[in-house]
């Protein structure tokens, strides 16, 4: 899943956010600079054994539209669902699939049937026992179209029917071979809600939704807040979680505050308790305050990029796609823009991914030695008055297309790459446009370079992202995944096979080869992997992050105050 | 004869000056409402085809845009369940005709009928810009009244300090605020909508520079109606100078004020926008921001259609406001 972070714009400014400009990054020092705030107001000491009870605040930037995150399927949706739902199966830090509401299954030796064996002593927080029945109800409501479900049932489209066979147990079928079908289940994205909350309407499940999880959801105030309370009954954690029974926590409050200024404001005084998306620029600020703690969590996937367009010229030729990545300086981009916060990506995993290879990490490393010479040998030998490269006349023109819901510390970096990559004598040229112009360019292919990222907790991403089954468009004026436009059938196979087997080492051996195809392509400029940047508040301690999409888990969080 | 007794005789009827005013203000307020009305069926037609004839499917705006991965399927369902897969004319009646109905369709971004957003989101927002307009009125009071009129470097400074605060933009203001009053002091919340202290600096971020541009006008009619010679009539009668100036100088004064008070409203709900983002509060400001963002149709229209509305009302309103401070308006108002 990937995930637009809206900024709010001012009428007829370019790329300058009003949140980006000056006095809004300057809160935190104004605030220390004028009177000290939020220094030695309280003494409370860690305590390292957990307290039950006690509300604790968490605030974060974007609000769902739906809580269920069965529908559409956005980031702020699965880290709230993290919180009431439970999964299929658990997933542990290396990427290994545990069980969780299913005890264990078996793969049939063709790869199309899964049987799950439940368990039994678990029911929804509306009263409704968790059996077969319900998986199926959840499996076929993310399949249904009427769910209008972008991620989850993106991601099940290999999904057929589910039996019922007893109570415990469920027999998925799929239409073909997907070993990646676990990994998926364990991501909160596919979590597992109460049969009875899924007969009601779309949109009152939306407002409303029941799962068996450690807290539940009881009230949504829209543009303010959604409060969660323990779910007393509560007695089957996942095997990665920390302690089993009940949560510590009574309640959760989770606030929307969208200014990132205003939310590391908030934390510093003790406002609340934890913050997501802690901005880059503050995270020295928070290492530096005693009170603050920081976690900050690579996400699986592919990082962020910008992908080449491989169905036009110039990124047709090969030789251009490694001059054009080779000659942006994305180390010294990320330096300066990010402070030196978000690590480089070079591959065309996230280092965060099980079976993600470092062999690829330097293939994109800054040489404009080598560039210049790629560009000499792919004709591109004269240079026009501007110093631009051209061949037979032509310039050497890029063209790189952003909605204007990316965010303005992106526009920098791309700067920073135009700056870089014209010494090189490539004129990059930044289009931006309202997003859903981008999409229809992106629909029409009319991009040379096109931004993206994808966040999800298996390797199979390199199938959605440059498998030849993505280049056409989903549906009537629909866009296609595969923003390269790459289509290599012995690409197709590798990642096929891939699906095909439950063994890790021939998964592993296939997707190294998937990687390398995908990296020794150039189809992507990676520049730094999505992360999960969390700043928790002396008073809080256990919050930790659920490995499948490194999102938020307060299951195990507990407050001293 | 009482004048009660008196209004039941339709031969004495129109005679009496004060029924007259009235009816004269009811036809104005009339013919002012049916303009309203056309005002609300241009935003609504205007909205429609701007959202509508933009490039590229609101279906993947709401799937997702290029951040989701659905399946023909899917997109197929949704066009349906919107309607999207009709011509735009019948897209276009079929709207028009429900909203002449009260209704207003479902959001697609937010899954929720449009009238139940505006139910839960309007009362934040018009909460803010009274209460921004209310300051803004007791800071031009207490600035104007007190300095126009008195020595020159008095004025001067009271001048200057009103063009600066016209200047000031809401979002540094809204931090500054935050900063200084939220974190620093810790006087009041910095984020929220439940009462009254999470609405005061909110509400200084809007008044201030607001008070700044109605002061200006305000102090230059009053600086002017203080030097007429009704007033100096006044003194002599002996009036202090308090009552001077609030009993007989500021009715004058306080005309071009209002009427900049009616455009004022409309500033302040576009202000509202960043104030509600800067200081989490709920409101439709925020909504209409996100709402635009998604090519949420019916919920933009819905927005745009109460903020609308608004305006027409509190024009109404400040333009009977100026009948009933000046009386001399009646004749060139029939």
């Amino acid at each position: 899943m990937r995930e637009p972070v809206p900024y709010l714009r001012l009428p007829g400014s370019r790329s300058r956010s009003l949140l980006k400009t000056t006095p809004f990054v300057g809160i935190a020092a104004l605030c220390s600079l004028l009177i000290g705030c939020g220094q030695g107001t309280s003494t409370v000491a860690r305590s390292d054994k957990p307290v039950s009870g006690g509300t604790l605040v968490y605030a974060t930037d974007r609000e769902p539209t739906c809580l269920d995150p069965h529908v559409a399927g956005d980031m702020p949706q699965v880290f709230i669902g993290q919180q009431y739902l439970d999964s299929l199966v658990s997933m542990d830090a290396e990427g290994r699939i545990g069980p969780w509401l299913a005890k264990s299954w078996e793969v049939s030796d063709d790869g199309l049937t899964y049987t799950f064996h439940l368990r039994n002593d678990v029911h929804f927080t509306d009263g409704t026992p968790f059996n077969a029945a319900a998986v199926k109800a959840n499996l076929d409501h993310m399949a249904n179209p009427k769910t209008q479900s972008s991620t989850a049932g993106g991601y099940i489209r290999q999904y057929r029917s589910t039996d019922v066979l007893d109570d415990d147990t469920a027999v998925v079928h799929l239409a073909t071979p997907y070993a990646a079908f676990l990994e998926v289940l364990a991501q909160g994205f596919l979590g597992i809600e109460s049969p009875t909350a899924l007969q009601r309407p779309r949109d009152v499940n939306c407002e409303s939704p029941v799962g068996s999880g450690p807290f539940k959801v009881v009230r949504w105030d829209r543009q303010s807040q959604v409060e969660l309370v323990r779910n007393p009954d509560y007695n089957w954690a996942p095997p990665t979680a920390k302690h089993q029974g009940p949560a510590w926590l009574d309640r959760i409050v989770w606030k929307f505050i969208q200014e990132p200024s205003v939310r590391f404001a908030s934390l510093q005084a003790g406002e609340v308790d934890v913050i997501e998306a802690l901005p880059p620029e503050s995270h020295e600020a928070a290492r530096r305050n005693p009170d603050l703690q920081l976690i900050i969590a690579q996400r699986p996937g592919n990082p962020t990029n910008g992908t080449l367009n491989i169905t036009r010229a110039p990124f047709d030729d090969l030789k251009v796609r490694e001059a054009f990545v080779r000659s942006a300086d994305i180390e010294g981009a990320l330096k300066s823009v990010y402070f030196n916060e978000f690590p480089r990506a070079g591959g065309p995993l996230s280092p965060a991914t099980r079976f993600y290879s470092p062999d690829f990490q330097h293939a994109q490393d800054y040489d404009p030695a080598r560039a210049a010479q790629l560009l000499d040998q792919a004709g591109w030998t004269q240079r026009d008055s501007d110093g631009y490269r051209t061949k037979n006349g032509k310039r050497l023109q890029v063209h790189v297309v952003m909605g204007n819901r990316t965010p303005p510390s992106e526009f920098t970096l791309w700067e920073q790459v135009q700056a870089t990559t014209r010494q090189a004598g490539f004129e990059l040229i930044v289009e931006q446009m309202s997003d859903v112009q981008a999409t229809k360019r992106q629909a029409d292919w009319d991009y040379d370079i096109r931004l993206g990222y994808w966040n999800t907790n298996t390797a199979d991403v390199l199938r959605i992202i440059f498998g030849s089954e993505f280049i056409r468009p989903a549906g009537v004026g629909g866009y296609h995944q595969n923003t390269a436009g790459f289509s290599d059938p012995s690409f197709d196979s590798l990642i096929q096979q891939a699906l095909a087997t439950q063994d890790a080492e021939q998964r592993r051996a296939l997707y190294y080869k998937a990687q390398q195809i995908a990296s020794s392509q150039y189809l992507q400029l990676t520049t730094y992997p999505q992360s999960t940047r969390l700043g928790i508040y002396k008073t809080t301690q256990g919050v930790r992050l659920e490995t499948s999409l490194a999102v938020t888990y307060l299951y195990d969080a507990w407050v001293n105050k | 004869m009482t004048s009660a007794s008196l209004s039941n005789d339709p031969s004495t009827n129109l005679s009496n000056p004060r029924r007259e005013r009235l009816q004269q203000l009811g036809r104005r307020a009339l013919w002012r409402l049916a303009g309203g009305v056309l005002v609300l069926w241009a935003v609504a037609t205007l909205t429609f085809f701007a959202l509508r004839l933009m490039p590229g499917d609101p279906v993947l705006a709401i799937l997702g845009g290029p951040s989701g991965n659905p399946t023909a399927e899917t997109i197929a369902e949704a066009t349906r369940e919107y309607g999207l897969d009709k011509p735009l004319p019948v897209q276009y009646a079929l709207y028009l005709g429900r909203l002449v109905q009260g209704d207003l369709g479902v959001s697609y971004s937010q899954h929720l009928p449009v009238t139940r957003v505006l139910a839960e989101q309007s009362w934040p927002t018009l909460e803010l810009t009274f209460s921004s307009l209310a300051l803004a009125w007791l800071l031009v009071l207490a600035l104007t009244v007190l300095t126009a009129g008195r020595r020159r470097w008095v004025g001067k400074v009271a001048s200057l300090a009103e063009t600066l605060s016209a200047a000031l933009p809401h979002f540094w203001l809204g931090i500054l605020l935050l900063a200084v009053f939220a974190f620093g002091l810790r006087l009041f919340p910095p984020a929220g909508s439940d009462g009254w202290r999470t609405l005061v600096l909110p509400s200084f971020a809007l008044a201030i520079p607001l008070a700044g541009f109605i002061a200006q006008v305000t102090r230059e009619s009053l600086d002017l109606t203080l030097d007429q010679p009704f007033i100096l009539t006044a003194r002599t009668r002996g009036l202090s100078d308090f009552k001077v100036r609030f009993k007989h100088a500021l009715r004058h004064a306080v005309l071009p004020g209002i009427s900049l008070s009616g455009w004022a409203i409309g500033a302040l709900i576009s202000g509202a926008v960043v104030t509600e983002v800067i200081f989490s509060r709920k409101g439709l400001g925020r909504q209409l921001f996100q709402a635009v963002q998604a090519q949420d149709l019916p919920l933009t229209i819905g927005i745009s259609l109460v903020v609308a509305a608004g305006y027409v009302l509190a024009n109404i309103l400040v333009d009977l406001l100026y009948l009933w401070v000046d009386p001399r308006q009646q004749g060139s108002a029939s």
